[in-house]
């Protein structure tokens, strides 16, 4: 029985799945560090001589800069951008190298692995694994699993809180919000509506919204006390959830209702709702506009942020759900379940930039990017 | 109750067995698996099959959405919508009585490419909730056509703790057989057999 397959172009190419993978990881890590360690010496002020006294300023500064291109050069591979991509059918995480378009790791996860945030510093990944009911913490430049935490129910979307100290997990079948301090391992939760799904914390780290898929409702936290302070009635069955830099408004994706509701946190209601594409699942925010996720549309719907008026609806892979954007804003990472891919667009001019094969079932719903060192 | 993989391999046979034992205890679920309740993994079936014709040839029986009165099991289809997608509709009414309702959620000529989404669930017929499929012909050598019948779908149970009959396995069984059946059946139909 096949139960999927891998496109022929790419049949061949060998993705590293087990303990191999942490080697790599480490190899690339032990030269990002070594790096990091010369430039420490190379930016001091009295670097040491090469030739004794005679050494002159001007042979110095050639030296300095010959250093310094060296350091870019052998650097650059370890500090580029990546994604991780949740491949729910392969059980494991996809890393993508953002330079290349190409996955360069792939780490086992188990429990069929969905929910993916990175901490806004890069320094940790966490993955929900509904079906194994626990949360993987990932040291994202080592790649490699720092542990395991058991969360009851069925862990979904998650978020890190920004100063990267809690994190926050959707309970699908529980009605509640789990926050995980990660120093101390406690955890607490708080009741929120039927199916909870996506998980967003605001920039400003005072709000957190999940999407209460069944109940057609947002819920909005106050992250301070963790107490439920509003129920907000969007379109039908939210998914995926998002909130602006300012952290004045929220997304909601309505994978049943084709539209997005746009949330004004302050006033704790609808402000808009934009009709975008068959089956929206996420939404993500870059250049000053809205990209939503069309998972039956095999597109992306681009709206203006500021006038909320559609700009363009772009084809994309099969089946697009989880989006996120490079810390720059400059490209939209779209991961594309059934042809299993992830596609970068250029968020200003909306023309595809890549595209990197993944593992099977890429979900990536989630903050999935780590942004350069 | 007939359950729709019957026309497919011993393997399904078995879980059939299992299924009618449980159909009873589960007879409950029902209600609930009419809406579109699922939990958090979606499950991935791709087959595929070499048809002797030309895709134009193929493209012509899978594009004409309202007549798939091919399909096994069906006795006749009715449908709205003029095949536009996310508007049209069809019933498949089936020998045994039962029906299928379906949404075409794409039809894209130039990359021949067919989507169709099932429209609520009935987990006695089909192990499996909230049931999508992408069909996709390509070009294969000799001038016959490669088609591929990819689907995402749902275990039959909408949460976590599956009972047997119900998980993941139950599924993919039962949507790989059902797959199988629809190829051989569209195989069969283009090349005249």
């Amino acid at each position: 029985m096949k139960l999927s397959r891998v496109p022929s172009p790419v049949a061949n190419r060998v993705f590293p799945v087990c303990a191999s993978d942490a080697e790599v990881g480490s190899s690339r890590l032990r030269f990002g560090r070594g790096c990091r360690a010369e430039r420490v010496t190379g930016e001091g002020p009295h670097p040491t001589p090469l030739r004794g006294a005679t050494f002159s300023r001007k042979r110095e500064k050639e030296a300095r800069a010959l250093f310094a291109a060296l350091f870019v050069l052998l650097c650059s591979p370890a500090s580029a951008a990546e994604a991780f991509i949740t491949a729910q059918g392969a059980d494991a995480l996809s890393i993508v190298d953002l330079s290349k378009m190409e996955t360069v790791a792939t780490l086992p996860i188990g429990g069929k692995p969905a929910g993916i945030a990175v901490s806004r510093d890069g320094a940790r990944a966490f993955v929900t694994s509904p079906e194994g009911k626990f949360l993987t913490v990932i040291d994202a430049a080592t790649r490699k699993i720092e542990k395991r935490i058991p969360v009851e129910g069925g862990p979904l979307g998650v978020a890190a809180s920004p100063d990267g100290k809690r994190v926050y997990v959707a309970d699908l079948y529980g009605r509640r919000l789990v926050e995980i301090d990660l120093a101390s391992g406690a955890q607490r939760s708080v009741g929120v509506g039927a199916m909870a799904s996506g998980v967003a914390v605001a920039p400003d780290a005072k709000t957190i919204i999940v999407a209460d898929r069944d109940d057609n409702a947002l819920s909005l936290i106050d992250a301070a006390t963790f107490s439920r302070v509003a129920t907000i009635h969007v379109g039908k069955h939210p998914f995926g959830v998002t909130i602006n830099a300012s952290s004045a408004r929220a997304y909601s994706a309505n994978v049943e209702s084709d539209d997005v509701s746009v949330v004004d946190l302050r006033a704790r209601k609808v402000i808009a709702t934009l009709k975008c594409g068959s089956r929206p699942y996420t939404v993500a925010l870059a250049k000053g506009r809205i990209f939503v996720a069309n998972q039956h549309g095999d597109s992306v719907s681009v709206f203006d942020a500021e006038t909320l008026a559609p700009v363009d609806t772009l084809k994309v892979g099969e089946y697009p759900e989880g989006l996120a954007v490079s810390g720059d804003g400059a490209r939209v990472y779209v991961a594309n379940w059934f042809s299993n891919e992830l596609w970068a667009v250029d968020a200003q001019t909306l023309k595809v930039l890549g595209k990197a094969e993944t593992g099977d079932g890429p979900r990536a719903f989630g903050a999935f990017i780590r942004d350069a060192d | 109750m007939r359950q729709e993989a019957d026309i497919a391999p011993a393997n399904v046979a078995v879980t059939r067995r299992l299924f009618l034992g449980a159909a009873a205890a589960f007879a409950s679920f029902a209600p609930c698996a009419a809406f579109a309740a699922h939990g958090a993994s979606p499950l991935k079936v791709v087959e595929t099959t070499i048809i002797d014709a030309p895709p134009d040839k193929v493209w012509a029986v899978v594009s004409d959405f309202a007549h798939a009165d091919w399909l096994p099991g069906v006795a006749r289809v009715e449908a709205s919508g003029d095949d536009v997608p996310d508007q049209a509709r069809r019933r498949l009414i089936l020998a045994d009585g039962g029906v299928i309702e379906e949404l075409l959620t794409k039809r894209d000529a130039e990359r021949m490419m067919l989507g169709v989404h099932r429209e609520g669930d009935d987990v006695k017929r089909l192990p499996a909730t909230n049931y999508t499929a992408l069909i996709t012909l390509r070009p294969a050598e000799g001038g016959k056509t490669e088609v591929e019948w990819k689907a995402r779908f749902y275990r039959g149970h909408p949460t976590n703790d599956p009972p047997p009959e119900l998980n993941d396995d139950v599924a993919l069984a039962a949507v790989t057989a059902l797959q199988r059946a629809y190829l051989a059946a569209l195989k069969a139909k283009v090349e005249g057999r």
